[in-house]
């Protein structure tokens, strides 16, 4: 899926990744591709995105944003 | 006629003013290029913000919002974008006049209204002027994310809790390097199509800046935990879009205006050199008909 995360004044993470995980208000979740369209809150904490299954994750460290997830890809502003 | 001495002073003192004037016109070309380049990078965000946004927008719950209700106007709010230095040719006295001109066709009192000035030239004009400046911002570096946060929460702040019912912000919008328009736009009540005006302008319609500005496709989404949290969440967002795409027009403004002006004035000094070098010439070619004739006619005067 196609992944954006984006602060306002900087891009920290733009391209094709396997999975993202991430602690969305409601609990932490995991986001793979085809996911159902959605978009949730986010708090503090840490979001994890591998490029391809099984290996070791890029780390953002995150105080809070939105996550929306739709049919094409997924995007984070902070 | 001005002696030789005080020309050739004049002709010296306006080639050191055309080598500053050269200086700062390279600076701020390189400058501009900068503001442009950091103008590309915030698309993504505002973007994806904006798309969000318009599938909240057709929403009950937007409408009802705090930071979106629409209130009659007693008290308003103006952040007043300026750079602060000057030599910049009408810039800030371009978004100063756009600003009091619109204050004056408000028909508020000066009490009722309130400025955050961001840059030095918007400060002392307001104070000077009598207005109530709540604060001040700097505008001497680069745009940066805690400036815009910061704005963006004195002006929330103020509009959630009812001490002003509108908030603009006036900027200089950069059309090209050679023009810029002053431009006021309304920060909160935050609005579908205030925004969408904002991403429009982000994506220019050519030149090498220029993008696509797909529309989204539509879709039914979960929200969670809940429609309005993440209202709660997005429309302080969807503000600091609207600040921060402000500040970096600005700026970009700022710097093209400043490199045209000292473009201007390089020219201006190379047109004066060569008058002065002119009139050098002349005087000291009148000096040297002078001595001679005094010369010739000292000599006709021993032959007699």
């Amino acid at each position: 899926m196609h992944l954006v995360i984006a602060k306002v004044d900087e891009v920290l993470f733009e391209g094709e990744a396997y999975s993202l995980t991430i602690p969305a208000t409601a609990g932490e979740m995991t986001v793979l591709g085809h996911h159902e369209p959605l978009i949730t809150t986010l708090k503090a904490g840490e979001a994890r995105v591998h490029l391809a299954a099984g290996d070791n994750p890029k780390l953002f460290a995150i105080s809070g944003g939105v996550l929306e997830v739709r049919a094409d890809g997924a995007t984070v502003i902070l | 006629m001005a002696g030789l001495k005080q020309i050739k002073t004049k002709i010296v003192a306006m080639k050191k003013s055309q080598t500053v004037t050269k200086a700062m016109e390279a600076v701020s070309a390189a400058k501009m290029r900068k503001a442009q380049q950091t103008a590309l990078k915030g698309r993504a965000y505002a973007r994806a913000a904006a798309s969000t946004l318009s599938r909240l927008s057709g929403s009950r719950e937007i409408a009802a919002h705090p930071l979106s209700t629409v209130r009659s106007v007693e008290r308003a709010l103006y952040i007043v974008i300026t750079s602060d230095k000057g030599l910049a040719g009408g810039l800030n006295s371009g978004v100063l006049k756009a600003a009091a001109r619109e204050i004056k066709a408000s028909g508020l009192d000066t009490k009722d209204v309130s400025i955050i000035a961001v840059g030095r030239k918007a400060n002392d004009y307001f104070t000077a002027r009598g207005y109530r400046v709540e604060a001040f911002h700097p505008n001497n570096t680069e745009v940066s994310g805690d400036v815009v946060r910061s704005l963006v929460n004195e002006a929330a702040q103020r509009f959630a809790a009812q001490s002003v019912d509108k908030v603009f912000i006036v900027y200089q919008n950069f059309v090209s390097t050679f023009e810029q328009r002053p431009t006021l736009r309304t920060v909160f009540p935050l609005s579908a199509e205030d925004l969408r005006a904002v991403v429009e302008d982000i994506t220019p319609k050519k030149g090498a800046f220029a993008g696509d500005s797909s529309a989204p496709t539509s879709a039914v989404y979960t929200l969670e935990p809940s429609e309005a949290e993440v209202l709660n969440t997005i429309l302080p967002m969807l503000a600091s879009i609207i600040v921060y795409h402000a500040l970096l027009e600005s700026q970009a403004s700022e710097h093209s205006a400043r490199m045209v002006a000292m473009k201007s004035a390089s020219d201006k000094a190379g047109e004066k050199q060569d008058e002065l070098t002119l009139q050098f010439n002349k005087a000291r070619q009148a000096a040297i008909t002078r001595e001679v004739s005094e010369i010739t006619g000292g000599m006709e005067a021993m032959a007699l």
